[in-house]
């Protein structure tokens, strides 16, 4: 039994790899896309707890895939990971309803604590 | 006072002019005068003179009338010895003397040509003998020579003797000559008195005249002339001293109140000049800053702009080494070689991280969002972070915050981040010990206000060749993982974007102070 069920959506592999190779020894189940589109399409097919993802990615970006999140399936929780982050965009993702943001470059403590702490309080 | 003294001044003209006129003038005046009073002595001479010819003719009638020829010649000789009297003759018509005071000259006859016969004698003619004087030159004095005629008269040819006949007119002459002596010695002191008479007149008027022109004209115009040199050579606080009611004083005081008016033309003139100077200074500062900060944001926002996007490629990465860092990490034991190489290896990513950190700093420069803001409370909040940091322990943090301290229009996360430079900064130069004092106040320059923030630390100072550099991005004189040389950068970007400025007080050994002045807002309260 997974500790819960988490999407990962960045055009990085060596992102994606960070995180999996942080998360899934934790006991999540993870899964990947690479861009907003595919991340969407994965969404359609089955339910996630969590979706971590970038903010600049070719095609669509983190907050259209963070409004499309909250529109179809507002019981997911959305993480906005970035490497270029302003308070503009901060408090436009915590606004449009992101349960927090990670700066890259992150620790695997980091992560793995901000995670939890969204599993810790779904879990109320 | 130096006041001209030769003949070309006007005094000096002045004076020349009426002096030789005055000398000119009584000369003139005593010489005929003079002329007159010796024609006037020669008169009464020549009269005292006629009547002692008369009484000689008289003494000698009676000896005539008995034709007693000695005591004629001794009433002659009497007459001859008195003073003054030079000579004494009776000629008879033939020009003999007959008679005279020097018995010697008796019986000599003379030239019918001599000038006392060609008195009445042309060289043929009868004689017609009137009375008659003359004045020749003596030996030392003049003489005058009285000529009278003896006449036929009725009782010389009636009388005993019957010399002379009835139809004969003339008898003969007395001639005396007399001395002029006394005559020409009282003429002569006469002159001598008048001439030094009209010089001391002629000196003591000149002097006069000196003095009075002196203390009338020269000197006030002498004065007028210095004044107005001085005023020439831009003196125009010159005053000129003459208070007088007449012309000159009334020129000195026109001159007088000519000078205030050049002087406040001028002073209004130089004010302008001042003004205008001032004004094209300042506007060619605005225009020099302008450009410079143009230049400079310019150059700090493409930085800024290719900052983002490196961080956004690098940060992907750097999650990687720092994630499969730690990931190795777990597989050694701590303390292990190992171990440490993996530190190192994270150490150097985050150090990585940091300068990507400070790149952003210029890409957020752009994006200021300004609200009103009080300096003092973000300050507060700047000092929280750092207060508890470990090289913040054994250093003394001083605030003087002004409570009545104006807002400005400010991005607070953006100052914070530059008031954490600031003090981060003061820190290091502190080198672990030392105080840093922040004060905030309000000022006024130019008639704008603004709010001034000052950071003071006791630390090393800084050197005058590093201090045209510290705002260069990259510039730092620390240590490599401890300084990115980004702070004062990135501090310049914010603190422009505000419309504030920074000033560097700082001397080596004794610390340094940085005062950031930030335009205050206006606010009505
Ligand atoms: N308070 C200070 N006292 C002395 N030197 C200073 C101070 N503040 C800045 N500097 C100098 O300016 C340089 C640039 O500062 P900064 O841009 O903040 O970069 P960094 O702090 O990373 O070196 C510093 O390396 C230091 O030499
Ligand atoms: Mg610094």
């Amino acid at each position: 039994m997974s500790k819960g069920k988490i999407l990962v959506i960045d055009d990085e592999d060596i992102v994606r790899l960070s995180c999996s190779r942080t998360l899934v020894p934790e006991g999540y189940e993870l899964k990947m896309a690479k861009n907003g589109p595919e991340g969407l399409k994965l969404l359609e097919e089955e339910s996630f707890d969590l979706v971590l993802t970038d903010l600049k990615m070719p095609n669509m970006d983190g907050i259209e895939v963070l409004a499309n999140i909250k529109g179809k399936w507002p019981a997911t929780d959305v993480v906005i990971v970035t490497g270029y982050q302003t308070v503009e965009t901060a408090v436009k993702a915590i606004k449009l309803g992101a349960f927090d943001y990670i700066e890259k470059p992150f620790t695997p403590d980091t992560l793995i604590a901000t995670v939890s702490n969204v599993f810790k309080i779904r879990n109320k | 006072m130096r006041v001209k003294k030769s003949f070309h001044s006007l005094t000096g003209k002045l004076i020349l002019t009426i002096g030789t006129l005055m000398v000119v003038g009584s000369l003139l005046f005593w010489f005929f005068l003079f002329k007159h009073q010796e024609k006037e002595l020669l008169a009464s001479s020549v009269k005292y003179g006629y009547s002692f010819v008369d009484y000689i003719r008289n003494s000698t009638r009676y000896g005539m009338l008995t034709n007693q020829d000695l005591l004629i010649q001794q009433t002659v000789e009497a007459v001859g010895v008195a003073e003054g009297v030079q000579n004494v003759q009776i000629f008879n018509c033939t020009g003999k003397i007959a008679y005279s005071s020097d018995k010697k000259m008796v019986g000599t006859v003379i030239d019918k040509n001599a000038p006392v016969c060609l008195k009445c004698h042309d060289s043929s003619g009868p004689a017609k003998v009137t009375p008659s004087w003359k004045v020749t030159k003596g030996e030392h004095y003049r003489v005058l020579s009285i000529v009278q005629p003896i006449y036929n008269e009725f009782s010389c040819s009636t009388a005993a003797c019957h010399v002379h006949p009835k139809n004969k007119r003339m008898l003969g002459l007395v001639q005396a000559d007399l001395s002029l002596e006394l005559l020409d010695k009282s003429i002569m002191q006469q002159g001598i008195a008048i001439t030094a008479y009209v010089l001391a007149f002629s000196v003591v008027i000149s002097a006069t005249l000196c003095i009075i022109l002196w203390n009338l004209v020269s000197t006030p115009l002498t004065l007028l002339s210095q004044g107005m040199r001085k005023v020439a050579s831009g003196d125009l606080d010159h005053h000129i001293e003459i208070h007088r009611r007449d012309e000159i004083g009334e020129l000195a005081e026109t001159f007088n109140a000519m000078n205030a008016e050049l002087k406040k033309a001028k002073n209004e003139l130089m004010n302008w000049g001042n003004k205008l100077e001032r004004k094209v200074q300042e506007k060619t500062d605005a225009i020099h800053r302008a450009q410079q900060q143009l230049v400079h944001s310019e150059k700090l926002a493409s930085l800024g702009r290719m900052a983002a996007g490196v961080a956004h490629e690098i940060n992907s990465p750097l999650t990687g080494i720092v994630t499969f860092g730690h990931l190795l990490l777990k597989k050694f034991p701590k303390g292990s070689e190992e171990y440490e190489d993996v530190e190192v290896i994270i150490d150097q990513a985050n150090r990585c991280s940091n300068i990507i950190k400070g790149l952003l700093g210029f890409a957020r420069a752009n994006t200021a969002e300004k609200s009103p803001t009080n300096i003092n409370d973000v300050l507060g909040s700047s000092l929280n972070i750092v207060r508890n940091k470990a090289d913040f322990f054994n250093i003394t943090l001083v605030t003087n915050f002004d409570p009545s301290l104006a807002r400005i229009k400010a991005d607070a996360p953006q100052l914070q981040q530059v008031f954490l430079n600031m003090i981060v900064n003061a820190a290091d130069a502190c080198e672990g010990k030392g105080t840093i004092t922040i004060t905030t106040k309000n000022v006024k320059e130019h008639d704008h206000d603004f709010v001034e923030i000052e950071f003071k630390d006791t630390g090393y100072g800084i050197k005058d060749e590093d201090l045209e550099k510290i705002f260069e991005p990259f510039f730092t004189t620390k240590p490599v993982g401890k300084g990115t040389g980004l702070g004062l950068a990135v501090t310049h970007g914010i603190i422009q974007e505000h419309g504030g400025k920074i000033t560097i007080n700082t001397k080596v050994g004794e610390g340094t102070s940085f005062i950031i002045r930030l335009p205050a807002l206006k606010e009505t309260s």
